[in-house]
């Protein structure tokens, strides 16, 4: 552990797992759907919905999905955020011993409730968070790494192609994973850089036209750290 | 051959490696470092690979949200959904006005102002979360309002600080600070030893004080349980971050008028972490036993499960 690890985080409370946690959740979330949030429904399960409410799980996982970091006030307020951005929000609650004890469903559609897009997230203890699901593809990523993610029609040599372009710009793969949804003929590669992906990179790799979708996340720190500026 | 200078090899090392507490005072004396902070000032440079000055600034924007969390606590009314939490810092201001305090203002004061933060953390203010959420009262509520009544300068304040948070490294290396792992005695026990620690600190460099305060406040709460009603961090979290607080102002007393602590101050934590593992789940954040499985408990919980904006 570090010392700002005792030290912290500076969170809104009142826990970190199930506030803290779900901020972070909603905040990965929203960062791997990478488009306007218009309408939403999250499923708060277990732990989640049991002590939810007192825990303020709800607004928590809301404001990350508007954006707002672990210590922002704003929190307390995000359903009137929401209301104001013209967002649609529903929630649910579910007991399923399947899933984590904190877990959370979260699933982006259009206004009309058109392609839905989910992500499902746990949160394990202490703030720390994971992401185990993407569009029902089983998936393990927490905000600690920089993270490149790539859809693209499965043809051969994808990987070759993401590995060579980053490997010239001196970036080390950590990790990676590739799935592919047989119904669509999409797939999905997922990859946790030592560095994070440049965006000429990323608009590289979007100009592919195998590809259809590339989102970068980078690492965030105790309070997300302004991840997305630097 | 001529011999290294003690800064040239505090330079070459890369990253300290402890176990706890007396490792620490071992390494400090074989790198001459006098103090404690000073110590964790460097441990964590090392180990984060941050300069100095970028640990201290940060340890800054530590206390800056600690002031913050207070000053909410005290201007805010404090009332949460369930209303379990519903201005007890409010009331403890009111009792101070009225000259009904038992052992003297300064000492109300540090009750009012522990309620003060950690009804803050329970109405979704912004915290501090040291060691934990749960237990996020005890460090502004005695550390900080006794620090304040003394005007001790601000430096020596966040010096403190890095005391504190070393106690919980060493709590955490050895056994937990979670009271889903270890129950409430990992999070305001841990809480009042990193706060007792931290008050000997701004008065005394003995390190024998020091280590016998955080000891005291430990031990005396050995054994307590995670029980929240409803699985809120209101009953009993809220006043047992007073309890904290209040032990570790009485911890911190005793190690400065001279008392030491027989069992070393890693050994508790050892105990602790046996105490822990032995505990039952029902007793660890379930809200299966203890005060939370109480009629009364179960009442309240099965009121409030619906999420309603």
């Amino acid at each position: 552990m570090a010392i700002f690890d005792v030290m912290g985080p500076i969170m809104i409370g009142p826990s970190s797992s199930h506030t803290a946690g779900a901020a972070k959740i909603g905040y990965l979330a929203q960062r791997v759907y990478d488009k306007p949030v218009r309408r939403v429904r999250i499923i708060l399960y277990n732990s989640f919905a049991e002590t939810g409410r007192g825990h303020g799980t709800d607004k928590a996982i809301l404001g990350g999905i508007l954006g707002l970091r672990v210590d922002d006030p704003r929190i307390k307020q995000s359903y009137d955020i929401a209301a104001q951005e013209g967002v649609d929000v529903a929630f649910e609650q579910a007991i399923d011993p399947e899933k984590h004890p904190n877990c959370a469903s979260i699933t982006f559609t259009d206004p009309d409730g058109d392609h839905p897009f989910v992500v499902e997230g746990i949160s394990v203890g202490g703030g720390s968070v994971k992401i185990v699901g993407i569009n029902g593809a089983r998936v393990d990523f927490s905000g600690k790494h920089n993270l490149l993610f790539v859809t693209y029609r499965d043809v051969p040599g994808m990987m070759a192609l993401l590995g060579d372009a980053l490997g010239a710009r001196g970036i080390n793969v950590a990790y990676a994973q590739i799935s592919r949804d047989k119904n669509t003929g999409g797939a999905m590669a997922i990859m946790k850089l030592d560095q994070p992906c440049p965006g000429d990179l990323a608009d590289y790799f979007r100009s592919n036209t195998d590809v259809t979708d590339v989102v970068t996340i980078n690492k965030l720190g105790n309070e997300y750290e302004r991840a997305e500026e630097d | 051959m001529s011999v290294p200078k003690k800064t040239e090899v505090l330079d070459e090392i890369k990253r300290i490696r402890i176990h706890g507490l007396s490792d620490a005072r071992r390494l400090m004396e074989e790198y001459d470092i006098l103090t404690l902070a000073g110590f964790f000032v460097m441990y964590e440079s090392k180990n984060q690979e941050l300069p100095e000055s970028e640990v201290i600034s940060r340890m800054h924007t530590v206390l800056d949200a600690m002031h913050g969390t207070l000053r909410e606590g005290l201007e805010h009314p404090n009332r949460t959904p369930s209303r379990m939490i519903d201005g007890g810092a409010a009331h403890m201001d009111a009792l101070i006005r009225g000259g009904g305090s038992l052992l003297g203002n300064q000492f109300s004061t540090v009750i009012r102002n522990t309620l003060a933060a950690a009804e803050n953390n329970a109405c979704m203010g912004r915290i501090v979360a040291a060691p934990t959420a749960g237990a996020s009262g005890v460090l502004p509520g005695a550390y900080l309002t006794i620090a304040d009544a003394h005007h001790v300068a601000e430096e020596r304040i966040v010096q403190g600080l890095f005391v504190a948070g070393g106690i919980g490294e060493c709590i955490a290396l050895q056994a937990s600070l979670s009271g889903s792992q270890h129950g409430c005695q990992a999070e305001n026990g841990s809480a009042g030893a990193m706060t007792a620690a931290a008050l000997v600190s701004l008065f005394s460099e003995d390190q024998e004080a020091i280590e016998s305060a955080a000891a005291f406040a430990l031990k005396s709460v050995l054994g307590l349980v995670c029980d929240p009603i409803a699985g809120l961090v209101e009953i009993p979290c809220v006043k047992r971050n007073v309890m904290a607080a209040v032990n570790a102002v009485a911890s911190a007393e005793m190690a400065l008028a001279g008392i030491r602590t027989v069992v070393p101050f890693d050994e508790v934590v050892q105990a602790m972490d046996h105490i822990g593992r032995d505990m039952s789940s029902s007793l660890k954040e379930t809200s299966l036993g203890g005060l939370a499985a109480t009629p009364t408990a179960v009442r309240i919980a099965a009121e409030f499960k619906r999420i309603r904006p």
